[in-house]
């Protein structure tokens, strides 16, 4: 005898009553179907089939229909008089087993629903986790938010009074050394260019320059061995000590357990590693960080020519502080320290430091860099994120909500058979948002591992390194996930969870499934978040559009050089331990070899790497007046070979280039570019005119004027900017820019095989002239990629929601299709009716997510390269592939419409 | 049973009083009743558990009909439903009613009624 009890509190679990009341209704129907079972045994039946029978009793939902009012329900009464503790808690777990088995009756509407939400969640995981390893907890340090930077400011340049620029290290000594707030403060250098070396073979490695207390201020224990002693950043070149990035250990060193005490050869010096930093630290910086930490006692002898004297030197400045302040001071306290520290300082050395302040702020405002609007950009770029991100949610929640309301017309004469026998308001509404969340909290599993794939899509756009930030997936994105989906459930769930719940027990079980005044308030609903839905999507298209015109605009824009034929070969000779005439011999003997290549149309030596050039300060123009002594110009300044501008395509405006006779002990020249000119000499007459570079004891005279380019951003505003020749401007690093005949990239291998025999131990770094525009533009192609990812996530589920609503609203509809097309309706006027309908919807949300779009497009057009903010182009692509998209949405559902039988669908009536 | 079958239809304002008759005698379980209803319609007629007990309830609550539990040895406990009195005066306006109901139709169908 099948156990009826258990089987009816399986099935009619939603009932939902409560206490004695269930137990006796459910023993009653036991009853029932004990009798009916015996009684079909008793009359000959098999017991599969007794028992096929007997459960239809429960299955059939049809029931008798009734006339008469709602019952009050048994559990109303029950609240009122009994209310168990644990009631709760069991109803809990019943409502979730219920919920379970429901969903595994709809595998489909289950899939679907996962599939839209996990999309929209993994969209928001992906996104928060960014901004969980950028900016909630950027340092893995303790305490990080406790940590006060210190740097220099301009004080009297206000372009830069925002800026936190480096400190000399003699200047940061004095401030270490004489201030009264800081309980603790640490200098680290930023990240140097080392070549590394081993086996005969050359890398290439950073390194960051810190004081001795850099770890202890921090308060970071190693990994591995131990961190610096004072000691080790005593006397100047005592110590060859180094601490290896963790990151760096286990991919470059492959985790070697013997790290520690191993000597490595770095810019032609034997370094001791005696510690391992902690997983995930790459110093103060939120991306990028070094892969070696070494004393500040050591920048001499490891950079003997760039760094020659910084020890000294306070126009060497490369220098931030780090620290943590004394209990009880305030910043404002420790700024005016510190100003006065600033202060004295400019009166004893006003030479150098002369309008120079110090600046005490946040650590979190230099983790992006120099400037604080950088780190202002990256929050406004992380919120903006967030929100279109949370736009997609919203879309895909709306779908969901759709999706059930549709369902719950399906559900109604089952919730109102529930409603009939009992089952409380409260508890049906509890039980299908039950439904819901567990729905949510699926999709929100599903999510995460949409992010872990949308994350590695996204750190895979770095460049692979062992120093660049990881993506911190930690428990702070869990709960933001679970948090996500729990809200999604309620979010979807509510409004189609009341509407159910609100059914009307006697209409429902007297009307037909396909009612049609009370189904238009339902679609009603729906079509009002369609219209959000389009309205969202189209704002988030036209966003896309128009970045990816601008994009476009900026890679047609001309940087001043060429970049069709071009490959660039970084070298850094003197970090391989060579001398200036070893250097210069193999500069010479470099270009005299891959000259003579075939493909190579021309190439020059020059010292800058294009778009990584940075503005030197102190130069002098011969009759310009000053404003005080600390009003200094700033320029790019560039080392070059006679053939730079053959090589690079700068084209040369007046005056000549450079010649061979361009030596060390003829006439010191120079060549400035067209803003130079026009700034200085504004009446075109600056061939002749003298400047001076700093550290120089000549002037040099201007024989030419080369055209603007960008030096140091893609489509960057026009900077300052000085050519001087090579043999009279020794540099130890120095670039190669090969033009090609053809296609630059097949010449690459035969060109690094040169550069290699010329000098084996030289690290060669190479790029291409596409590789240099993609580099110039990364952000903004991360930028478009994303928006576009979303944007199209957004149009495709709301193309769906459409085809949903759509299918839904001619399904309801068939009985009065029918009858059109019996009073002599053609199919095609019916079609146009369907597609009318949804089109509508469609024109409302294109019509309102237009005005959205001019209305945010003025505030974006200053992100924007050569595009307005309201581009007519990027709003008709966008409205042209809106529309294509929902006409093929509504024309499968219109088609169907179409194809209504009037005698069948009349007839079903 | 199909959600459109005729007989439905006709069940509709009739299902109450069905109810009530078969209770006039004696008190009868929901069992009971269901397999009354089947077999004095000689099959016509056949009511689910979803859809007899929301009727009884209904009943009951009205105030119609009053339901107990039975127990007698050897048996499962029962519950049992009795008219009320009011029950018996509802039965008896309902009963009129529908006498003179099946007589107006069978006056203008031309189908004699028993």
């Amino acid at each position: 005898m099948p156990d009826w009890k258990r089987i009816i509190r399986e099935r009619m679990a939603r009932l939902n009553l409560e206490g004695a009341a269930e137990a006796d209704r459910i023993e009653e129907f036991a009853g029932h179907l004990e009798d009916r079972y015996r009684e079909l045994l008793s009359a000959g039946a098999d017991e599969p089939r007794a028992y096929r029978e007997t459960i239809a009793e429960l299955e059939d939902l049809y029931p008798l229909r009734q006339s008469t009012a709602a019952l009050p329900r048994a559990s109303e009464r029950a609240v009122a008089g009994e209310q168990r503790g644990g009631t709760w808690l069991y109803d809990l777990g019943r409502d979730i087993r219920f919920a379970a088995r429901g969903m595994r009756k709809s595998p489909l509407f289950v899939l679907f629903v996962v599939l839209t939400l996990a999309l929209g969640i993994g969209a928001n995981a992906t996104v928060f986790t960014v901004i969980n390893t950028l900016l909630l907890n950027p340092l893995p340090v303790p305490k990080a938010s406790s940590l006060i930077a210190v740097a220099q400011q301009r004080a009297r340049d206000r372009s830069q009074a925002r800026t936190a620029l480096p400190l000399s290290y003699p200047d940061f000594v004095d401030i270490q050394t004489k201030n009264t707030v800081f309980a603790s403060l640490a200098g680290y250098s930023s990240a140097q260019v080392l070549t590394f070396q081993e086996h005969g073979d050359s890398e290439r490695l950073f390194c960051e320059l810190v004081t001795g207390n850099y770890f202890a201020t921090l308060g970071l224990n190693p990994a591995r061995g131990r961190f610096f002693l004072p000691e080790e950043d005593g006397v100047p070149g005592e110590h060859p000590v180094a601490v290896i990035n963790y990151g760096t250990w286990q991919s470059r060193f492959g985790g070697d357990p013997q790290i520690i005490g191993k000597g490595i050869r770095i810019n032609g010096l034997v370094f001791h590693v005696i510690g391992v930093a902690p997983p995930r630290f790459i110093g103060i910086n939120a991306i990028f960080g070094p892969d070696l930490w070494i004393p500040a006692a050591m920048m001499e002898q490891l950079f003997p020519n760039q760094l020659q004297g910084a020890l000294h030197d306070r126009n060497k400045t490369i220098f931030l502080g780090a620290g943590r302040l004394k209990t009880g001071i305030s910043v404002a306290q420790a700024q005016a320290n510190l100003s006065a520290l600033a202060a004295d300082l400019a009166r004893e050395y006003p030479g150098t430091n002369e309008g120079r302040g110090v600046m005490v702020l946040p650590v979190r405002d230099i983790l992006f860099g120099n400037s604080m609007q950088t780190t202002s950009g990256v929050m406004m770029a992380s919120a903006g994120l967030l929100a279109v991100v949370a736009i997609v949610l919203l879309i895909a929640c709306s779908n969901v909500a759709n999706l059930l309301l549709a369902r719950a017309a399906g559900r109604q004469q089952e919730i109102a058979v529930r409603l009939a026998l009992g089952a409380s308001r409260v508890r049906l509404v509890r039980q299908l948002l039950t439904e819901s969340v567990i729905l949510g909290l699926l999709s929100g599993a599903a999510g995460l591992a949409v992010a872990v794939g949308g994350l590695r899509l996204l750190f895979s756009s770095l460049p692979s390194s062992s120093n660049f930030i990881t993506p911190k997936l930690d428990l702070t994105v869990f709960a933001f996930a679970l948090l996500v989906s729990i809200a999604t459930g309620l979010l979807f769930g509510t409004i189609p969870a009341l509407k159910a719940s609100r059914t009307d027990v006697a209409d429902s079980l007297k009307e037909e499934s396909r009612s049609v005044g009370r189904s238009r308030a339902k679609v009603n609903i729906a079509k009002v978040l369609l219209v959000a839905q389009v309205a969202f999507s189209f704002l988030l298209l036209v966003i896309a559009a128009l970045f990816l015109r601008s994009i476009g605009h900026a890679y047609a824009m001309d940087p001043g050089f060429q970049t069709a034929h071009l490959d660039v070969f970084m070298t850094t000779p003197g970090q391989a331990g060579y001398n200036e005439t070893r250097a210069k011999a193999y500069f010479k003997e470099a270009r005299e070899r891959i000259e003579r290549l075939p493909g190579v149309a021309a190439l020059a030596w020059s010292s800058n790497l294009p778009l990584w050039a940075r503005p030197m300060s102190g130069i002098e123009v011969a009759g310009r007046e000053k404003r005080s002594r600390a009003d200094q110009l700033s320029a790019i300044v560039n080392t070059i070979e006679p053939d730079f501008f053959d090589a690079s395509g700068t084209r040369l405006i007046s005056g000549r280039a450079f010649y061979e006779s361009d030596q060390k002990n003829t006439l010191p020249v120079a060549i400035v570019n067209e803003k130079f000119a026009r700034d200085f000499w504004p009446n075109g007459d600056a061939i002749g005119k003298r400047i001076q570079l700093p550290g120089e004891k000549m002037e040099r005279q201007i024989v030419g004027i080369a055209r603007n380019a960008s030096y140091t951003n893609w489509a960057e505003p026009p900077q300052l900017c000085v050519y001087v020749p090579f043999e009279q401007h020794y540099v130890d690093t120095m670039t190669l820019w090969v033009r090609t005949r053809g296609n630059p990239e097949p010449l690459v291998p035969s060109v690094l095989g040169q550069l290699h025999t010329a000098g084996p131990q030289v690290f060669v770094d190479v790029r291409t002239g596409k590789q240099i525009i993609q580099g110039g533009l990364f952000q903004a192609r991360v930028g478009v990629g994303l928006l576009s990812v979303f944007g199209f996530l957004a149009l495709g589920l709301a193309s769906i929601g459409l085809y949903g609503i759509l299918a839904y609203s001619v399904a309801q509809r068939r009985r009065e299709i029918g009858l059109r097309m019996a009073l002599g309706a053609g199919q095609s006027s019916v079609l146009r009716l369907v597609l009318a309908q949804g089109m509508r919807l469609v024109a409302t949300g294109v019509v309102i997510g237009l005005v959205a779009a001019l209305l945010i497009g003025r505030a974006l057009s200053r992100m924007l390269y050569g595009v307005g903010g309201s581009d007519p182009l990027s709003i008709l692509g966008a409205a042209a592939l809106l529309l294509l998209i929902s006409l093929a949405a509504c024309y499968l559902p219109a088609r169907r419409a179409s194809r209504v039988d009037p005698l069948i669908a009349l007839h079903e009536g | 049973m199909p959600p459109t079958s005729p007989d439905q239809e006709w069940k509709k304002g009739s299902a109450e009083l069905l109810v009530l008759s078969l209770l006039e005698d004696q008190p009868r379980h929901g069992y009971d009743i269901s397999k009354m209803i089947q077999l004095r319609s000689q099959g016509f007629l056949r009511f689910h558990v979803t859809s007899l007990y929301p009727l009884l309830y209904k009943l009951e609550e009205r105030g119609w009909i009053e339901g107990h539990w039975v127990e007698k040895p050897e048996q499962r406990r029962r519950r049992y439903y009795a008219l009320t009195q009011e029950g018996r005066k509802v039965l008896r306006a309902q009963r009129k009613s529908w006498r003179e109901f099946v007589t107006a139709m069978g006056r203008v169908t031309g189908v004699e009624h028993a």
